[in-house]
């Protein structure tokens, strides 16, 4: 399967638009380094098509999404409300991803991940594309993986 | 590592009992050891006790999540039984090989809950400090486990879609 970078782009801009009345930029710098602490929630894909989105996710901007999200201080967003707010980000992605894709597919309920230290991979599958924007001064990146059948037995 | 427990209201032993059960028959036939499985609790609060973690999505008629999660030092042990030869924990290898674990266990409990799920490509998670939230509205029941490898921990959040 091939997806079209703009066109997950268009999707992002589209939600952080609607639910954030955030704008997004394309991050054309190509470089997506190390930060001090990030949060990146994983949604899974099954049925017609197999695989998954991880967004990243500066800790500032998923601080930014919460207060906006739940109406509240930036500074009195807990670590729960940061994954609440990211989840519901790469929820909405999933599912607009979701009609892109050939009937039938199931999303699966996200997870999300925050800290400092750590990595995150989804084994038996390949790259297919990454989006990287820019909102509010923080880049963000998208990912999209598709599972590979024949690593699955591995 | 330490879990903080607190009072049991309700576990549905239909949705425990086949991780269980498939936590014995993979940590047997995998790696050959036999494994001990422990009261299980319903976790408190969001967060990570281990170092590895590898996680499974349900969807359809059972949505949610699955986890296993290791020390570093037993996932690294559990990853030498399981592959036949020692892996670093930044190799891609290590982190297949936990997903990989992950799969078969949710993939052996998934044929004895009922109704039709499907599970996803697992997700793996290695570090230290991270918090992790499984994004359902149902408990999160911690399964603990011990092994000659060390302890671990299998953490179930889903649900049955009603009909």
């Amino acid at each position: 399967m091939e997806i079209n970078p703009s066109e997950i782009l268009q999707l992002a801009a589209t939600i952080w638009e609607a639910t954030l009345g955030l704008c997004i930029e394309p991050d054309v710098s190509g470089s997506f380094g190390n930060r001090p602490r990030s949060t990146a929630a994983c949604i899974h894909i099954t049925g017609a098509w197999n695989g998954a989105l991880l967004l990243d996710c500066p800790v500032e901007l998923a601080r930014r999404a919460a207060s906006i999200m739940f109406d509240t201080e930036p500074s009195k967003a807990t670590v729960a409300d940061l994954q609440d707010a990211v989840a519901e980000l790469v929820n909405m992605l999933g599912g607009n991803f979701k009609a892109l894709l050939p009937e039938t597919c199931y999303l699966s309920l996200p997870a999300v991940v925050e800290g400092g230290d750590y990595s995150a991979r989804v084994p038996g599958s390949k790259l297919l594309g990454r989006v990287a924007f820019i909102c509010d001064g923080n880049a963000v990146s998208i990912a999209i993986l598709e599972k590979m059948e024949a690593k699955a037995a591995a | 590592m330490t879990q903080t427990q607190t009072p049991n209201p309700v576990i549905n032993p239909k949705l425990i009992v086949p991780f269980m059960n498939a936590v014995r028959q993979v940590f047997k036939t995998m790696a050959g050891v036999e494994t001990t499985v422990q009261k299980p609790f319903i976790k408190p609060h969001p967060g990570a006790s281990y170092d590895v973690c590898g996680i499974i999505g349900f969807s359809g008629d059972i949505t949610g999540t699955v986890s296993v999660s290791f020390s570093d030092s037993a996932a690294q042990k559990l990853v030498e039984a399981f592959a036949g030869a020692p892996l670093d924990r930044s190799s891609p290898d290590f982190a297949d090989a936990i997903g990989e674990l992950a799969n078969m266990i949710a993939g052996s409990a998934k044929q004895h809950l009922g109704g039709l799920a499907s599970i996803s490509v697992p997700s793996v998670v290695i570090g230290k400090g991270y918090t992790i939230s499984n994004m359902t509205n149902s408990q999160c029941l911690v399964i603990p486990c011990g092994s000659p490898f060390g302890e671990f921990a299998v953490e179930v959040s889903i649900k049955q879609k009603t009909v």
